[in-house]
């Protein structure tokens, strides 16, 4: 295989000629059936523009909800700090709450429950993703 | 018959899940005195603080693995129910491996155990939580044609769509109850998509042994 022969293989139709000046080019893809691919009316693939970043949206997104955050905890007379940490704490209380109705139960009575459960998750897991591929 | 098996497992699992998970005390949807719209504001403002957190961590998550988050984003629309399955298992599963580990604190070992239970179901719900605000926003605003997305300026690319699943979702979160419904579902079907497609990285979570041919 030479530079030219090497050429056609990258490229066959910006090198369309030397396929009638090669003989062994020819012989090997004389044969290949070429379609031309429009590649405009294939659907959009998920990935096609997936890197653009649209800053604008995404800086004045982020602005106007901060704006919003910091106009509302105004009024509550709340910091936005204080705020989030409301939330943690509250989720904690409830876990801890839920935690203390809970324990007197025992391990075992959650064994059971904890072996089947982990058990339909290992089944559910082994599934392979289809995404792309559907 | 295996799929109407499975809607009928998972309306059976949410019903459960919804049973269990309802609260005993009445929500007010409108205030009736001073105190509850003070109150009612309280929520409001924390709801959207929690809102302006969500957008920079799906912004950084997004912007550090924005692939993974889009696969993640397409099974959940390819494999709705499976990913919901998944995940309403697995946040059972959360919930109990924490309370078995709790019996170990005594023994010290519970401790690391829980830290990392804690800290891997947080990561796979807000990885997970994400990936839904990407597929809301693909579904919501996402282009159609090849035409449609060059003429855009600003609704294309992952970050984009991140942005506006999340703005969606938050608004419906400000809803008094509806709101709380949806970002649990939401929560569940991330938990479910971030499992199954292992974070993005479409692994196997498994090994499968295959003997050697002779």
């Amino acid at each position: 295989m030479n530079d030219a022969c090497q050429r056609y293989a990258e490229d066959p139709e910006a090198n369309a000629a030397h396929l009638n000046a090669c003989a062994a080019c020819r012989a090997v893809y004389g044969g290949v059936e070429t379609k031309p691919v429009n590649v405009d009316v294939l659907p959009l693939a998920p990935w096609e523009g997936a890197a653009y970043r649209a800053w604008p949206l995404v800086i004045g997104g982020t602005l106007t909800v901060l704006a919003i955050a910091l106009a509302l905890c105004a009024a509550a007379g709340i910091s936005p700090l204080s705020a989030i940490a409301f939330d943690v704490q509250a989720n904690i209380a409830r876990a801890s709450l839920a935690y203390q109705k809970l324990r007197p139960f025992g391990p075992l009575v959650f064994a059971v429950p904890f072996i089947a459960v982990n058990g339909i998750l290992v089944l559910l897991l082994r599934r392979a993703p289809r995404g792309i591929d559907a | 018959m295996r799929k109407a098996l499975l809607i009928t497992l998972i309306l059976a699992a949410t019903l459960v899940t919804a049973l269990v998970a309802a609260p005993l005390f009445k929500t007010p949807t409108s205030p009736a005195t001073f105190s509850e719209a003070a109150s009612m504001m309280t929520k409001t403002a924390v709801s959207v603080s929690l809102l302006f957190v969500w957008i920079i961590a799906a912004v950084v998550v997004t912007l550090m693995s924005a692939r993974e988050v889009r696969y993640s984003s397409i099974e959940v629309r390819t494999s709705p129910l499976h990913c919901f399955a998944l995940g309403l298992v697995a946040v059972t599963s959360f919930v109990l491996t924490g309370i078995l580990f709790s019996y170990l604190i005594p023994y010290l070992v519970g401790i690391p155990l829980l830290a990392a239970l804690g800290v891997f179901a947080v990561l796979t719900k807000v990885y997970g939580t994400i990936a839904i605000f990407h597929a809301i926003g693909t579904i919501v605003a996402g282009a159609r044609s090849r035409e449609v997305m060059m003429q855009r300026r600003w609704l294309r690319g992952d970050l984009a769509m991140v942005v506006i699943g999340v703005l969606l979702l938050g608004a419906i979160r400000l809803i008094p109850v509806l709101g709380l419904i949806v970002w649990s579902i939401a929560s569940v079907f991330g938990v479910g998509t971030a499992l199954a497609t292992k974070f993005g990285r479409r692994e196997p979570w498994f090994l499968v042994f295959r003997p050697a041919d002779a």
